[in-house]
């Protein structure tokens, strides 16, 4: 289990774990061995809603950091989720196609959407976020979104 | 008799949103045009009043609740009132296996939100019919 950083905004609960890197987005990204797996950070998912549809972009497609990996549907929005880096779709969470909740219910953990083959992920990393930059921006977007209410 | 209690349908109160304009028109469905004999509407918001006739409605039969989010309102307040839930219907649930019927709107809402609505409500409306069945068995036996 990744340790976390927490915090609350008006009635809600954020965390952020530290062992992986960041979009300014809320896509993850974290190096596991030749492959980087991907997925919403906690107040991305929170921010968006329910879960109803998740597709990400089949195995063996090629992809550039910004193009489109995924697109979910919520409750609420469509959102379309940019690659945090160059890469290869090397497997897709085989629960997206039938229990996307798992987004909601856990971000960092089960609710992953897919992973890449990396094609320079040292690289791709120096222009991502870590935990605790990604916290701070993510802190100060979540008291925006706490004014409009 | 026991096996004349007509179910109860609770639908989500939420306001603004279409999957709580979803929750109601399938239950409006429901209980005036599919199955008016069979079943009755219970306003959320009367059972968080705690309106006598409301709670007493739910308390005496069994219940179906449509709710429109995870927090589950109708759910959880039928509970809290006494009442028993036959069946939970989450209209997020529903929707995942209606891909083709998005819905949007919330005063009106689109085709995709009616058809995800009367779809529902054909579903709920053969609860209706298995719950009543299992009142009567039980009531002859």
């Amino acid at each position: 289990m990744p340790d976390f950083l927490e915090t609350t905004v008006d009635k809600f609960t954020f965390k952020v774990a530290k062992d992986r890197y960041y979009t300014g987005e809320g896509v993850w990204a974290k190096s596991e061995g030749k492959r980087v797996r991907m997925g919403l950070s906690d107040f991305l998912q929170q921010r968006s809603g329910d879960v109803a549809f998740a597709e990400v972009k089949p195995v063996g497609t090629l992809v550039g950091v910004g193009d489109e990996i995924a697109v979910i549907e919520t409750i609420k929005v469509n959102v379309s989720l940019a690659s945090p880096v160059h890469g290869v779709v090397a497997e897709t969470n085989p629960a997206m196609a039938t229990s996307p909740e798992g987004i909601n219910q856990d971000p960092y953990g089960a609710g992953w959407l897919g992973d890449l083959e990396a094609t320079d992920w040292e690289a791709d990393r120096l222009r991502l976020l870590d935990a605790e930059s990604y916290f701070r921006l993510m802190k100060s977007q979540a008291e925006e979104e706490a004014k409009k209410l | 008799m026991k096996h004349d209690r007509r179910i109860v349908i609770v639908p989500c109160s939420g306001i603004g949103k279409a999957y709580g304009t979803v929750s109601r028109e399938a239950a409006y469905a429901v209980t005036l045009d599919l199955r008016p004999a069979d079943s009755q509407l219970v306003a959320l918001s009367l059972l968080v009043l705690g309106d006598e006739a409301a709670r007493a409605a739910v308390a005496g039969s069994p219940a179906v609740t449509i709710d429109g989010c995870k927090l589950a309102c109708a759910t959880k307040m039928v509970k809290e009132s006494g009442g028993t839930v036959a069946q939970e219907v989450a209209v997020l649930d529903v929707y995942r296996r209606y891909k083709q019927f998005k819905p949007q709107g919330i005063a009106e809402l689109n085709e995709g939100g009616q058809q995800l609505a009367h779809a529902m409500a054909k579903e709920i409306a053969a609860t209706v019919d298995a719950l009543r069945e299992s009142e009567r068995g039980a009531a002859d036996a």
